[in-house]
């Protein structure tokens, strides 16, 4: 009954390709930005800031990176966090060391610092596919983090790494609290989804997911692959990489290398997997049940042991926890491999018919 | 038929083809002119797809010349056949699966777009007009081809005959000057064969573009082209009008066997 198209005729093509042709999908989305932007600092706490809403906004930023290159490029890569690392150790680098650089631009070289790199280890896209790039990214994944500890000036002559971020400072004004820092990274996650969204419904999203589905006929179409493939893997590792500077500069503050595992670029990988393989949204649907699961978890299984009066200890609940996490991807990988996003469309389908049955 | 057929455009002279040992064309020789229809048929096997891979660049000949509006054409990769306005429809569908019937035409419009990636992410300036100029020629092909009502649809879901004619259109959104249709009619049934063809010889007719086309129903080569090229086991057997070819007794010979 809301969600209905219905009445909303498109006269020229400019209505038709607008971002979100649908009117209840704009009030939504519109909603959603002034609910993040004005309504989430009013009332969220400081916990919610510093540990769940900044890190879930820069893991999507992270997960809408490998979307990109593997959801609509169709290039596996497993080096997503050592992207991130480029990104963060590049940011601090470039603080460091040039005088004066305001905070922001340096984000965006760290991002193309991580692009440059993504696409030294873009290479191998250009000869092999699938399972074989991933191996490949692997490379990535543990050259990038060997580079970091092996070379003491990448983390200016610091023990085993480890770098503390410069202060965050945006037009003179010095970034300190939690809500600051989230209306930043709030900042620079929507512009930047934007800017994939535009980019996935214009000629290069088209060229890449050309590639994606069939290669023979898109280099006969006319799509010359590797600069395709490259700029792929070139706008997927800006992403990563500045979703990295954030992530040491806006959540933790302090990073070591090791801290970029395969485990987190595997969690990565997880969030699309979960949340839609070729899908903005899926990235951000992905990231939040990545990340808010085992938190939950954490909140309501204590809960639950004592509503039946079972006696668990923090370990058994850990391991629940764990067992619980796994249980629910490997389900959704079987009830929807599809992902949230793909549920989330479903959903909108029937509700564009609903409560009548056809 | 009022078409005036042209000058030669593309012409292949003693092609041979190798893949290791196995000999997949040898020393064939064929032209094509300017606003025909010429089909290429020829048993399994004959090296069919093979010829077309030639022409537009997938494969490379180990030797023979091909003469594109008459210079010689250096060694190229398929996307430069492209930019010759060479477009080509495949013998199993190769659309773009997760794409809608509108954004599979949409790329096949993609060598005449100039915006890069960094306007298309800030959709500023030529992306957004380029976006718009290219969905008014793409729902031209669209409007011609009879498939407003899918524009939205993913391809995946769609039958089988309409995925033949939505990989017909993201070849004519290319506005090609020659076209290379592979078996665009396997598989079909009778009616939707019946309108393929009446698609083939539109677009021959009010395009006045080139079709090269292989096909194995007999009935619908000599019906629709011009001249024809019969192939076996790599080699050229027969060349002409379709009544010529027909009553060709080697032609004959390689569909019916020798005994017949």
């Amino acid at each position: 009954m809301l969600y209905r198209e219905a009445g909303q005729f498109k006269t020229t093509y400019a209505a038709d390709q607008q971002l979100f042709p649908i009117r209840q999908d704009r009030i939504g989305v519109i909603t959603l930005l002034l609910v993040a932007f004005l309504g989430v600092p009013l009332f969220a706490s400081e916990y919610w800031f510093s540990a769940i809403l900044i890190p879930f906004l820069i893991f999507a930023l992270a997960a809408l990176g490998l979307n990109v290159l593997t959801g609509y490029a169709g290039q596996l890569s497993l080096g997503s966090a050592a992207f991130m690392a480029v990104g963060a150790y590049a940011a601090y680098n470039f603080q460091l060391r040039i005088e004066g650089i305001p905070i922001l631009v340096s984000f965006a070289l760290a991002g193309l610092t991580a692009a440059g790199v993504g696409i030294l280890f873009g290479l191998p896209s250009l000869r092999i596919k699938g399972f074989y790039l991933a191996v490949a990214t692997l490379a990535a994944q543990f050259f990038i983090v060997w580079c970091l500890t092996k070379f003491p000036w990448l983390s200016n002559n610091s023990s085993s790494g480890v770098i503390s971020t410069q202060k965050l400072i945006i037009f003179g004004h010095e970034l300190t609290t939690p809500v600051e820092k989230y209306l930043l990274v709030l900042s620079i996650v929507v512009v930047m989804a934007l800017a994939a969204k535009n980019m996935v419904r214009s000629s290069t999203g088209r060229a890449w997911m050309a590639v994606r589905d069939m290669d023979v006929a898109a280099s006969v179409i006319g799509i010359k692959l590797m600069p395709t493939k490259l700029l792929a893997f070139a706008v997927s590792s800006f992403y990563c990489g500045v979703a990295g500077a954030l992530y040491a500069f806006c959540y933790l503050g302090s990073v070591e290398p090791d801290g970029f595992s395969l485990e987190m670029s595997f969690k990565i990988l997880f969030m699309i997997i979960i949340g839609g393989v070729g899908s903005i949204m899926g990235s951000f649907l992905g990231a939040a049940f990545i990340l808010l699961l085992p938190i939950f978890l954490d909140v309501a299984l204590p809960f639950l042991a004592g509503l039946f009066g079972l006696p668990f200890s923090s370990a058994t609940v850990s391991h629940i926890q764990i067992t619980v996490f796994g249980a629910l991807i490997m389900f959704f990988l079987i009830v929807e491999p599809h992902g949230l996003a793909r549920l989330w469309q479903i959903a909108k389908e029937k509700l564009r018919l609903w409560p009548f049955p056809h | 038929m009022s078409k005036k057929i042209g000058d030669v455009i593309l012409d292949l002279q003693n092609i041979s083809l190798r893949f290791g040992g196995v000999k997949a064309l040898t020393d064939i020789s064929f032209n094509v002119k300017q606003h025909e229809i010429r089909a290429i048929i020829g048993p399994n096997g004959a090296g069919k797809s093979s010829m077309l891979n030639v022409i537009n660049g997938v494969y490379h000949p180990q030797e023979g010349k091909i003469f594109w509006h008459g210079n010689e054409r250096k060694k190229m990769e398929p996307h430069m056949a492209a930019q010759q306005n060479i477009a080509r429809t495949f013998q199993n569908i190769a659309l773009f699966k997760g794409m809608s019937v509108l954004d599979n035409i949409m790329t096949g419009r993609i060598t005449k777009m100039k915006s890069n990636f960094i306007e298309h992410a800030l959709w500023f300036g030529r992306a957004k007009n380029e976006e718009l100029e290219h969905r008014k020629k793409v729902e031209e092909v669209i409007d011609f081809l009879e498939i407003q009502h899918i524009r939205k649809t993913p391809v995946g879901r769609l039958p089988y005959g309409l995925q033949k004619r939505v990989e017909l259109g993201r070849a004519l959104a290319a506005e090609p000057t020659m076209l290379l249709l592979d078996e665009p009619m396997a598989g079909m049934n009778v009616e939707e064969k019946q309108d393929m063809c009446r698609f083939i010889l539109d677009v021959n007719d009010q395009f006045g573009t080139t079709i090269v086309l292989i096909e194995h129903d007999m009935g619908v080569v000599m019906d629709i082209s011009d001249r024809v090229v019969v192939l076996d086991y790599g080699k050229k057997i027969g060349d002409g009008v379709p009544d010529v070819v027909k009553n060709s007794e080697e032609v004959i010979k390689a569909y019916l066997g020798a005994g017949h």
